[in-house]
């Protein structure tokens, strides 16, 4: 064991660059969110306001946003656990000599650039792109099917994107499923099934809530892959804030999105962990 | 009437026997053992009958029902395990109430058979608690409560003892002794500890290398080993390498060295062959002083106090050394260092095995 003294020392370097370089900026960002914002002249001096913040719940433009950025990340967790769940039941109970290619396999599309691979995604899903021509050319359909700048095509870009971490979380969970527990439930009665459902699924829970976190954050805070598959004008909100910031130069507003995406983070982590703990016994 | 049989039972893991025909009947209410050093199969043995490892060859039966091919939920056995294997998500009630929710009970008599088997293991004020909030000892008695509250017709253990300490283990022998007698159940009962299966079996099964090597009463295992595997698995023994001396009859004499000479009354080989001498520790009996006729002659070389027993390093003639143990209250348990004893051994605990012929 580490005495608490030793670890905070262990810690200590982490966290002096974690306060100066990501603690600090984000608090000095604070002010700036309850400040004003005169188009053209910057921020107006001496005048605060929660106006920017009230503008998230009445808009109806940020509402859509923020209802599209909670849906997309809700849908891409929900298909990554529904994809990734089977596979990863695959790599950690199939046979030995399958486990490290399947893993190569999850990780491979990783060692590839972001930019590349949605790239990809815009080839493959564009009104003339392979799917559409191919389907076309099927006489599937007659005229393209919309999978690009809008909810399709970013849940298909970002399931892709983030199924790796699923995967990888949820291996770990279900090879730390103890097997004699499981052989347990056989003897006093359970079919495969009920086996899976009453020992295997509630004891990986920890690596369906770690593996949906991290897609979930991932997902609504992921800028490039919405921005290249959801065009300038279909955004979510992390597109949003950058376009706030970086086109609109309106600071304040950026910043209270900014805020109103972490808090809406943390409440849905909050809330699923909850949920997750009482369903698996580990309250 | 037969509980459990297994007819010409057998597992291989490629061309590895693990398990080489092995058949047996237990009768209905009896308690067996099988008990063999780790390796030996036993623990195959239990897993193909519990129906979580399917046979290469042979039949289980069930009373006279064939669940060789039956997948576990359908067989109806209490399984035991040497982890516990407790469902850590779940409650010590619903750990219990898992099997017979499995065959429909609900309701009050649900709540009722829950309430009488952890009762049995004397846990009723447990059942809100969860298992990482018991002791080892307390969550192998809620395994227990488990395994027998749907009434199975066999209640199998794969060393549920291992995991405890030495007291508590004494203890949970007893107390599972006497559970296995009050409720009369069928139990076959996994073990690499000898003196948990010799003391609390009907009957006793030594396994070395997949193959059941005697199955028998613990008195017959103990004083008439039928092979010399388990002759020398049995007790304490001393291995020591000799020769055959002499045949008569069944039995004859062994030499140890060029000049000690022991009775064995049964001895396998035929007289020139190069054998192990098995000789039970606990049957060498000391006296100080010069030998009798027909005692062997030997020195105290190191006395060794354990409480209830009194171990010696006895040197004999030609650098032969033998260990001798005794009661520690007894005339025999005071020889100091250096003492000069004279050796009786009974030719009934000594044991001529092939040479090199098991592993222990």
């Amino acid at each position: 064991m580490i005495a608490s003294r030793h670890g905070l020392m262990l810690i200590a370097p982490l966290m002096l660059v974690l306060a100066a370089f990501f603690l600090l900026p984000v608090v000095m960002m604070l002010p700036t969110s309850f400040r004003e914002y005169a188009p053209g002249a910057g921020l107006v001096p001496g005048v605060w306001t929660t106006e920017n913040y009230a503008r998230i719940v009445t808009d109806d433009y940020y509402r859509e946003v923020i209802w599209r950025t909670m849906g997309l990340g809700l849908f891409v967790t929900l298909a990554c656990l529904l994809l990734g769940y089977p596979l990863a039941f695959l790599i950690a109970r199939g046979p030995e000599r399958w486990r490290v290619p399947l893993i190569l396999l999850v990780i491979f599309p990783m060692m590839l650039n972001l930019v590349v691979r949605s790239f990809g995604w815009i080839a493959l899903l564009a009104n003339r792109g392979l799917v559409n021509n191919l389907l076309i050319q099927l006489g599937l359909i007659s005229t393209p099917l919309k999978l690009m700048f809008n909810l399709t095509g970013l849940m298909i870009g970002l399931t892709h994107i983030y199924l790796p971490f699923m995967v990888l979380m949820l291996v770990a969970a279900i090879r730390n499923v103890p097997r004699h527990v499981e052989a347990a439930a056989a003897t006093l009665g359970s079919s495969r099934l009920h086996v899976f459902t009453a020992v295997t699924l509630p004891l990986s829970a920890p690596g369906i809530l770690a593996g949906s976190i991290l897609v979930f954050v991932l997902t609504i805070s992921a800028l490039v892959t919405p921005r290249m598959l959801g065009g300038p004008t279909y955004k979510v909100m992390a597109t949003l804030i950058y376009d706030e910031f970086m086109q609109l130069l309106d600071w304040p507003s950026g910043s209270a999105l900014s805020f109103a995406l972490t808090a809406m983070a943390i409440g849905v982590i909050w809330l699923s962990s909850r949920l997750t703990r009482r369903w698996a016994g580990m309250a | 009437m037969s509980a459990l049989s297994f007819e010409q039972l057998g597992k291989a893991y490629g061309s590895d026997d693990v398990v080489t025909d092995v058949s047996l009947t237990i009768r209905q209410g009896e308690f067996v053992s099988l008990l063999g050093p780790s390796g030996c199969g036993k623990t195959t043995i239990l897993r193909m009958v519990a129906g979580l490892v399917a046979p290469s060859r042979g039949r289980i039966l069930l009373g006279t029902e064939d669940i060789t091919a039956l997948p576990p939920n359908k067989r109806g056995l209490g399984l035991v395990f040497q982890s516990y294997a407790l469902f850590p998500h779940l409650t010590v009630f619903e750990n219990v109430a898992f099997g017979l929710r499995r065959r429909k009970v609900t309701g009050a008599e649900l709540d009722r058979r829950v309430r009488e088997a952890l009762a049995r293991v004397r846990l009723e004020a447990y059942g809100e608690r969860f298992p990482r909030q018991l002791s080892g000892g307390q969550q192998q008695r809620v395994a227990i409560a488990r395994a027998l509250a749907p009434q199975p017709r066999v209640l199998l253990f794969d060393e549920p003892l291992s995991n405890l300490d030495a007291q508590l283990r004494d203890s949970m022998q007893i107390e599972l002794k006497r559970l296995q007698r009050d409720l009369g159940i069928t139990t076959l009962f996994v073990t690499h500890d000898q003196s948990e299966a010799l003391s609390m079996s009907d009957r006793v099964g030594v396994m070395a290398r997949g193959v059941m090597q005697q199955f028998a009463t613990p008195e017959d295992i103990y004083h008439r080993p039928a092979t010399g595997f388990v002759a020398s698995f049995i007790g304490k023994p001393n291995r020591l390498s000799g020769v055959v001396a002499a045949r008569d009859g069944k039995g004859g004499s062994l030499r140890l060295g060029s000049q000690l000479v022991l009775n064995a009354s049964s001895i396998d080989q035929p007289e020139g062959a190069k054998v192990d001498v098995v000789i039970r520790q606990e049957a060498i009996r000391l006296r100080s002083g010069d030998p009798e006729p027909g005692a062997l002659a030997g020195t105290i070389a190191l006395r060794s106090f354990s409480g209830a027993r009194v171990q010696y390093v006895v040197k004999l003639t030609e650098g032969v050394e033998l260990i001798a143990e005794t009661a520690s209250s007894g005339p025999d348990s005071v020889l100091a260092t250096g003492t000069l004893v004279s050796l009786t051994i009974d030719a009934g605990s000594v044991f001529a095995m092939a040479d090199h012929g098991a592993v222990v």
